[in-house]
Parts: structure tokens; sequence; C-alpha cells
């Protein structure tokens, strides 16, 4: 009996791969990347042309090439400017009282002992409602003729209407974000904490350090790379922000509340100008990539967390 | 040692392979399904009867949540037994509907095969996608509209259903709701005596009534009448498309209008309106005195659309206000006998009372037989047996858009109290509010939505102070020549 070893394959339908440097990691990737391109990259340069084009609906979608007319005009567009500004009016105030008060709760329960869950769930409470409905229930409390706290102004004396008014309305929107997603910056944060060593906090106690020292010098350092990590999460949907200024103010009064993505919102779906909304939607990307890169850069530069 | 290859020879590595390959295809021949034409649900039975031969199809009606919809959503029982098609219907608030309308037009395919095709935003800028119904009135294989397309109210025919040629139509009225002065007539007839001692005329709203005797009384509730309610007149002054009809009332009686010749661009429409005339001295005269009201209103008027003033007015909130007649059945449900209707004040020129009637149409990309079975159902749902059922309906119903029901001895005798259909008793009010020379009519131009933006939030800009109401007038001018001169570009 004669017996033939096997025989392997040959490797005609890998080495050409391999020769061509899509290694081990870039085969596992392929499935993914083969998943993603008709999902993101396709319509990526979809949005891309349109930006270059003027976009015709009737009888199937037809670009008519337009040079950079639609990036001129984002960038001559006094609306659009205006936007940004109120943007970043608006990405300043969410992300920052966010920030602060995530931390400060987070503080506050840290030091909690009895009931900390307890109460944890309830500060997250407002984290899991769709922020449509924070929007809908922001626009009910203000109403003026069932809100409540419309009502207890009036009983204060105070006769304005919350959403009537260009800084009221402002501060509502911010108000809003800020109910909805504080809780997950003091959900991060104290999971940062509790990783604190507790040996690193005895040494300080023992060096006789003031609690504000134990704060600025240990602790608040030792948290700091969860921080950047919960302040780019939010710093992304803070640039992206619609749904309850949409719901609310419908970017009014006198465009008080109109940031970039109601804008865009607008030019896209209520104008059909998707020549010049894939231009504004472009800048909006590119202005998340270098704010994500910047937060990312200093992550870097920080290290891991610790 | 190794394993040995498995028995059919194939390797786990291209199994592996094999499988993800195999998924892969699975998924995109679901994908691929998904996208294949939605309207093949529409089988015709040609000996079946002009109104059986779709029995067992399934059509599709997008609609924006409006009353006569409601109405119809509430009870689809009488058309899926009178044709033996299945009807879906898909509610959506106004500019979601648009939304959805122009990507569904834009597809090619006819997930929607009847639409809401409101004349400003739907029939203007998409006319090239709807369906000109004059084929299908042709079509003697079809039920003909019942009464002939003469039964339409001929200005709700025109303004709804119609776009630039007087020839063509391409919808069929559905609803017409009208802004009209709305009014508390208990609070008026309790203070109707002393309002006329103060003010110096009868207080009690009529034909002769003017935009500065409404300011006058709204003036005086808000001095006098506090116990009973906080402020005289309310107002949908959010920065959204009911500030612009709010609005457009004051600018239409004070002689003003958008473009030269209004009521061709209101009633027919046009592609090319011409200058925008908002910076006409009437214009900024209206202006200033719309200012001047907004500065009496109640407060909340500036984050109230339509919606939230009709909560607002049946509240107890304000006296008075203007707002679309097919509150009336909300009105009287919650302030029962207390509220009365009239025409809106005339200015120096004229009373105009903004029109926002709607027709109802069929997409242009749907195939032969799903055209002919939508048209079952626009021929049904704009007959006068369904608008009468409409004003008889519990969940709110619209008027009708046919003189014939009008002129129904039940529908007049309705028009008083007690009235099984609340919406009718805004009858007489309305009748006079569409008479040619009191009917607001909107630009009907394809970039209306742009305008229209612009017209809103240059006139919330006025109302919180953060300009003068001329140079208000004068930079929306600015900008709906600059909307204009670009031009209409996705539906060319």
């Amino acid at each position: 009996m004669t017996t033939t070893a096997p025989v392997r394959p040959a490797p005609t339908d890998t080495a050409p791969l391999r020769r061509r440097g899509l290694r081990f990691e870039g085969r596992l990737l392929t499935p993914g990347v083969l998943l993603l391109a008709p999902l993101s990259l396709l319509p990526f340069g979809f949005i891309v042309v349109m930006s270059l084009s003027r976009v015709h609906l009737l009888g199937g979608v037809r670009f008519d090439f337009a040079g950079l007319t639609n990036w001129v005009r984002v960038f001559s567009d006094p609306d659009v400017g205006m936007a940004w500004l109120r943007s970043l009016a608006y990405f300043v105030l969410t992300v920052g009282l966010e920030m602060l008060l995530g931390v400060v709760f987070a503080l506050c329960l840290w030091r909690v002992l009895r009931g900390r869950n307890t109460a944890l769930s309830l500060l997250l409470l407002p984290m899991f409602v769709a922020p449509v409905f924070v929007g809908l229930l922001g626009r009910f409390l203000t109403d003026s003729t069932f809100g409540l706290y419309a009502w207890v102004l009036r009983h204060l004396g105070i006769e304005t209407d919350m959403l009537g008014s260009q800084g009221t309305a402002f501060a509502a929107v911010v108000l809003m974000d800020v109910w909805e997603w504080t809780p997950l910056i003091t959900m991060i944060a104290l999971a940062g904490l509790s990783s604190v060593p507790l040996a690193i906090r005895e040494a300080a106690a023992l060096d006789g350090t003031s609690g504000w020292q134990l704060l600025r010098y240990v602790v608040l350092p030792s948290i700091s790379s969860v921080l950047l990590v919960a302040l780019l999460i939010r710093s992304m949907d803070a640039i992206r922000y619609f749904d309850i200024i949409w719901v609310t103010t419908n970017g009014g009064p006198a465009d008080a509340t109109k940031i970039v993505p109601v804008r865009l919102y607008e030019v896209a779906f209520r104008f059909f100008d998707l020549g010049y909304a894939a231009a504004i939607g472009l800048l909006m990307l590119l202005v998340s990539i270098v704010v994500a890169r910047a937060f990312v850069r200093l992550l870097g530069r920080r290290g891991p967390a610790r | 040692m190794s394993l040995p290859p498995p028995a059919s020879g194939v390797s786990r590595r291209r199994f592996l392979g094999g499988a993800l390959g195999g998924a892969a295809a699975v998924a995109a021949a679901g994908a691929l399904g998904g996208c294949a034409a939605p309207g093949g649900g529409v089988t015709r039975h040609a000996d079946a009867g002009p109104w059986r031969q779709y029995a067992g199809s399934t059509l599709n009606f997008i609609s924006e949540n409006t009353a006569p919809t409601a109405a119809i959503a509430a009870n689809v029982t009488p058309f899926t037994e009178l044709t033996g098609i299945n009807l879906n219907i898909v509610t959506l608030e106004l500019s979601a509907l648009v939304q959805k309308v122009a990507l569904d037009l834009a597809s090619g395919h006819s997930t929607y095969q009847a639409i809401y095709a409101d004349p400003y935003q739907v029939l203007a800028p998409y006319s090239k996608g709807l369906v000109d119904l004059r084929e299908l009135m042709a079509d003697q294989a079809l039920p003909q509209v019942p009464l002939g397309v003469g039964d339409f109210i001929p200005t709700h025919l025109e303004a709804a259903g119609k776009f630039v040629s007087p020839d063509t139509i391409f919808a069929l009225p559905y609803d017409c709701p009208t802004l009209i002065w709305q009014y508390r007539r208990d609070l008026f007839e309790k203070y109707r005596d002393r309002m006329a001692h103060d003010l110096g005329f009868d207080p009690m709203p009529g034909d002769a009534s003017t935009w500065d005797q409404y300011y006058a009384i709204a003036r005086w509730f808000n001095d006098n009448a506090r116990d009973d309610v906080p402020y005289g007149t309310g107002h949908q002054a959010k920065q959204h498309d009911s500030l612009m009809n709010d609005f457009s009332n004051v600018l239409w009686a004070y002689g003003g209008d958008y473009f030269d010749n209004g009521r061709q661009v209101g009633g027919l429409g046009t592609v090319d309106p011409g200058p925008c005339r908002l910076d006409s001295p009437a214009a900024i005269e209206a202006a200033n005195f719309y200012s001047k009201l907004l500065s009496i209103a109640h407060p909340g008027s500036l984050t109230w659309d339509w919606d939230g003033l009709g909560n607002a007015f049946a509240a107890g909130q304000v006296a008075m206000c203007p707002n679309w007649h097919e509150y009336a059945a909300s009105n009287e449900s919650k302030l029962p006998g207390k509220v009365d209707y009239a025409p809106l004040p005339r200015g120096p020129v004229r009373s105009g009372n903004m029109y926002g009637g709607t027709g109802l149409g069929i997409s242009a990309s749907t195939t032969g037989d799903e055209r002919r079975a939508a048209w079952l159902f626009a021929v049904w749902a704009t007959s006068p047996e369904i608008e009468l059922a409409n004003l008889k309906s519990t969940a709110g119903g619209g008027t009708p858009t046919r003189t014939s029901v009008y002129q129904l001895p039940e529908v007049v005798a309705a028009e008083h109290r007690p009235s099984p259909m609340p919406n009718i008793l805004t009858a007489p009010a309305v009748a006079k509010a569409w008479q040619p020379e009191n009917i607001g009519l909107r630009p009907k131009i394809p970039m209306w939505n742009e305008c229209d933006t612009a017209i809103f939030t240059q006139l919330s800009r006025m109302l919180v102070g953060d300009s003068r109401p001329d140079d208000a007038m004068r930079a929306t001018t600015d900008q709906i020549n600059r909307i204009v001169s670009r031009g209409w570009v996705a539906s060319s």
C-alpha cells in the first residue's frame, strides 16, 4: 500500500496578497472594510461629489457639476457663519457645564458610602431618555399655558416665556442638554475615581495634605485620562446636537438657537439644496475630526489611563 | 500530529470563507429585495367593475396629521369594503411629510401612491412628480369624480389642485383650513357695553371690524379683564411657518403682498414670481402694525405655532386669536358654546384670510395600475359622502371642499348650536373668508420653503427687537430676491 502525503493547497490564492503587503491583520480587517465600504465610504464619496454639484431630485437623482460654488457659499453665507458662532458658544457651555457638574456629582457620590447605588441610579435616569423626549419634556415644562416652570415663574412675578426671548431660549436648550448628559460624565468620572489607588490616598493623608490638595494633586491627575475620554465623547455629541433644539424652538426666536446642525437640516430637508447641504455637512465633519484629533493627541501625550 | 483533511476535501479556512461569502450574498440579496419596486402589490381584475377592479391590492397614503386624515384613518373600512383595497395611512407633521414625499419622488419608486400634496411645499416644488389627473378623469373604466370637478369650490381647485397652467389638475381639493378670527363670545358679551363705552365702537367682531379695533379690544382685555382672561390676544408667532401665516393676514389687509400680481402668484402659481415687494410702504406699514400688535399679545405667542395657540385659546389664556378654522371642534369640546367666529379684521385695503388648503395627488412614479388604484382612493376620499362623514367624525374631521356639501340641509342646520358637526360652526365665517376679495393666498412658487424660512426668521428678529419693521422687510426682500434668482434646482 502506498500512501501519498496530503497535498497542501497551492499557495496561489494567498501569496499575491502577502506580496502586496496585506498581512494577517489586514486580512482580518477585510470583511469589516468590505462591510463598511457600502455603508460609509461610498456615501462619503457621494457627499464629496454632491458638494461640488447642483443636485436634481425628480426623475432620479442627478448631479450637475457646479465647481466650488457650494464651498464658496459656505464660507460667505452670513447665516452659516452666525450658526458656527452659536455652535461654539453652545459647545463651550454644554460641554463645560457637563464636565464641571459631572465631576462634582461623581466626587459627591464617591464620598457616599450608603445608598450610593440608589443615588447613582436616580442620577442616571435622564441619560436613558431619548433626546427628542427631553426636548418635548422641556417644551411642556416651559409652556406658558400649562408648563410647571412657567407656572412657578408666573407666581414669582415673571411673566416672560422662557423660549420666547433669545437669551432665555438659548439658556433653556443648553440646560436641557446639561440635564440629560451630565449623568454620563458622572458615571465615567466615578468609574475613574474608583480606580484611584487607596495606598496613594493614604500616603497623601499621612503627608498631611488638605482635601483640596488631595483633589488637585492626586485625584484629578489620576482620573484625567478618563475625563479626557468623557470630554471626547460629549464633544462629538455636542457638535452634532439637533433633536432638542428642533423640538423646542425650531432654531428661534430670531435664530438665537440655530446652530450648525439645525441649519444643515434646514438646507438639506426643507430647501432640498443638497449640494450646499453636503458642503456644510463636510465642514462639520472636518471640524469634528479636528476636535477629536486634538483630544486624542492630548490623551496620547498623557499616556494610557493610570 | 496533524488533523486529517475534512472528508469533503474542504479546508476549515475555506469553509469559513465560503460561509462568510454565502452570508454576504444572502444579505446582499435581501438588501436588493428590499429595494425592489414596492408597487408590485397592485393587480387588476378587469371584469370586477370600476370600484372592485383592484380588490386585494394595497395602497399607501401619506398625509399631514390633519383633521380629514384623522377622520379617514379612524374609519377606513368603508373604502376597503367598497374597493377591496387595503389602505395604509402614514400621517406625519408637515415638514416630515414634505421630506418623505420629496425623497420618495426622487427614488423613482412609489412607496406612497396617494400623496397629501400641500400646494406650497409639495405641489409647487414637485409638480413634475405628480400625475396630471385629467388622464384618469378621461379613463372610462374608472369611476368619475362625483358631480364633476366643478363641485369643488373654485378657489380651492385653483389653489390646491393646479400649478401654472389653468388646464392641468394635479390634486383634488382635500382640506381647506383657513385663518379666521376666533373669539370668546361669552367674554365679549359680558364686557360688550363697557368696551363700547370705553372704546367708542361696538366690539363684537363683524365684517366691518378693523385691525385697529382688534388691537384696541386686545388692549382693553389686558387692562380690564385679567380676572377672566390673562391676555386679550394670542398669536402663532413662533419662528415657524405659522408666523408667516399670521403676519400675512395683516400684510394683505394693509394692501401689501409678497410679489406683484399676488392673486395670480398665489392662485395658479408661477416658477418666476419677479421681484419681491415686501419693501413697499404698505408692507412696511403692515409690519409696523404687526410688531405693535404682538407687543401686547400673550408673551407665549412667540413660542406658539397653531397647535400651541389652539391649546392656549382653549385653556382660556387669551380672549381672541387668528387661527385655523378646523380648531372649532377642539374649541367646542373644551369651551362648549363659548366661542364664535368671524372673518379676520379689515385693514386699510381689505380683509385677508390665509387659506391653507391642500389637495390629494398621485405620484407620477406609480405604474399604470397603481395610479388607477390610487385614483379610486382620491375620488372616494374627496366625494361628498366622505366629506360629510368627515364632518360628523368624532375624530375631528375637516370641513368640505365641495359646494354641494355645504348646501345639504343637515349641514346648513349644523351651522347653529347645538351642532353635531362642530367644525361647521365656522361655515358662515369661512364662506366670507373664501370670497375672492377676502381670501389670502401665499405665493405658490417652487422655492417657497426657503422664502418662507427667510420671512419667518426676519419677522422673528423683528418681534424680539433685533430689527426695526422696515429693516426686517427690506432684509426679507433682499433674501427672497436672492433665493428666487438662484432658482429651484431640485426638480428641474
